[in-house]
């Protein structure tokens, strides 16, 4: 299946996320060419252990994700970040993982917004909600190269479209940039070759990276 | 959810089963070899103690992975009832490192088996899935090549069908019935409620064999 990077929005320190630079980036997209097409959204939940005694919780994942990606309907992708561990399952997996009464979900991220087409590049803009309430906590995007599977093989372009994209959006001036982390995928057993785990451990990734940068911005309390 | 009904044959005469069998449902029996791993949860995870089956295909030239759950099954005064024991089965196939994400969250490895045999899966009122196994244990963790029969001489057959709380009553019907074909070879009942082997078993197996299955029991 076709590459793709998984971008954030790094907001400049002091700055958070407000959805005119949502509006911004989109205007962006439309004005380097891409072309408007349908919906998307990807979701990612926290599973928490429920625990009979809190005195041992440390023995437990708290990392411990589920995501379910529109490219896969039928799948949800299960990763304990921490452990460098990804596993593929059916969806049937989290009517499973609710009869276990052993992990529970606390809280979800919806990741959801319009794909433009631009030639060979399909780019993803969404917001990133709690789906509790409409906050908007980040904002992400997709940017998938058809052509190409290879992680390898696709770097120099993705590269060049990466600087391209950082360079149209420059002009702008906001208040960040958008930020590509590269996991190390083998590190999880994957291969070069890109599959939806691949996209699920770019989520899980850049989830933990706007936690971190959530609570670094955070008032220091008395 | 699923029905279930299990009962016990000598090995000696499974192969009349099987003839019996290829009689019955016109369909060809596939082999059967399933690494079954039972995990259950460390005492403090979890509201309640949890358990879960991790099954490995090993007869597919790259083992495929599942993971199944399975709940308590239907009480009351119309579970007693029926000859079959309904209860809710859920299945994900997964991918082939779930038994490391279970050892992350908690689960420890309670005991392990192979299956080895063969099925069959027809369709008579309802999709019925026919198991002739020999349970086989491990001597050493996971060494499925060196894994020795729990109970030589005997193979356990096991009828199983799909359901839902809809339809499980016709499910019942349709599984009930399809046993009595088999009742002079084995006797079928809910598991754990064993009924050993049946008495006429001999004899209709030498008459299975001696005519291919041709003739009706």
């Amino acid at each position: 299946m076709p590459i793709k990077w998984v971008l954030h929005w790094q907001p400049n320190a002091g700055t958070t996320v407000n959805t005119q630079i949502l509006a911004e980036v989109s205007q962006c997209v439309e004005s380097i060419n891409g072309v408007k097409g349908g919906r998307w959204k990807n979701t990612l939940s926290f599973y928490k252990p429920m625990l009979r005694e809190q005195a041992n919780a440390l023995e437990f994942p708290r990392d411990f994700l589920g995501i379910s990606l529109q490219e896969q309907p039928n799948k949800h992708y299960m990763v304990i970040r921490g452990q460098r561990l990804i596993v593929e399952a059916e969806s049937s997996i989290q009517t499973i993982m609710e009869k276990l009464q052993s992990y529970k979900t606390r809280g979800a991220l919806n990741f959801e917004g319009f794909q433009y087409q631009l030639g060979d590049f399909q780019l993803r803009v969404g917001k990133v909600i709690s789906i509790h309430s409409e906050n908007l906590r980040g904002i992400v995007m997709e940017m998938e190269y058809l052509p190409i599977s290879s992680w390898e093989t696709s770097h120099q372009i993705m590269g060049e479209f990466f600087d391209i994209w950082q360079e149209a959006l420059g002009k702008r001036s906001l208040p960040g940039h958008f930020a590509h982390i590269e996991p190390n995928f083998s590190e999880y057993g994957l291969s070069d070759q890109y599959t939806s785990q691949h996209t699920a451990v770019q989520y899980a990734s850049i989830v933990a990276q706007m936690i971190a940068t959530a609570q670094s911005s955070q008032p220091v309390r008395n | 959810m699923e029905c279930v009904v299990q009962g016990i044959i000598e090995t000696q005469h499974v192969e009349a089963l099987e003839i019996l069998l290829q009689g019955i449902c016109g369909v060809h029996k596939q082999s059967l070899r399933i690494h079954e791993l039972c995990l259950k949860s460390v005492s403090n995870l979890g509201l309640v103690a949890s358990e879960i089956r991790l099954l490995c295909d090993l007869e597919q030239p790259e083992p495929t992975w599942t993971v199944r759950h399975v709940g308590g099954p239907m009480r009351g005064a119309g579970a007693e009832q029926i000859s079959v024991l309904v209860k809710p089965m859920l299945e994900s196939k997964v991918s082939k490192n779930a038994l490391r994400l279970f050892y992350a969250l908690g689960y420890k490895l309670d005991h392990e088996q192979l299956r080895v045999g063969f099925a069959f899966h027809f369709q008579r009122g309802a999709q019925i899935t026919v198991t002739v196994s020999s349970i086989n244990k491990m001597l050493k963790l996971h060494a499925t090549d060196e894994a020795v029969p729990v109970t030589p001489g005997i193979q356990l057959v096991e009828v199983t069908a799909p359901a839902s709380s809809e339809n499980y009553t016709e499910v019942v019907a349709s599984v009930s019935s399809f046993c009595e074909y088999l009742a002079p070879l084995l006797h079928l009942s809910k598991p754990g409620v064993s009924t050993g082997v049946v008495p006429t078993a001999a004899a209709a197996a030498a008459s299975l064999m001696s005519d291919g299955g041709g003739t009706k029991l």
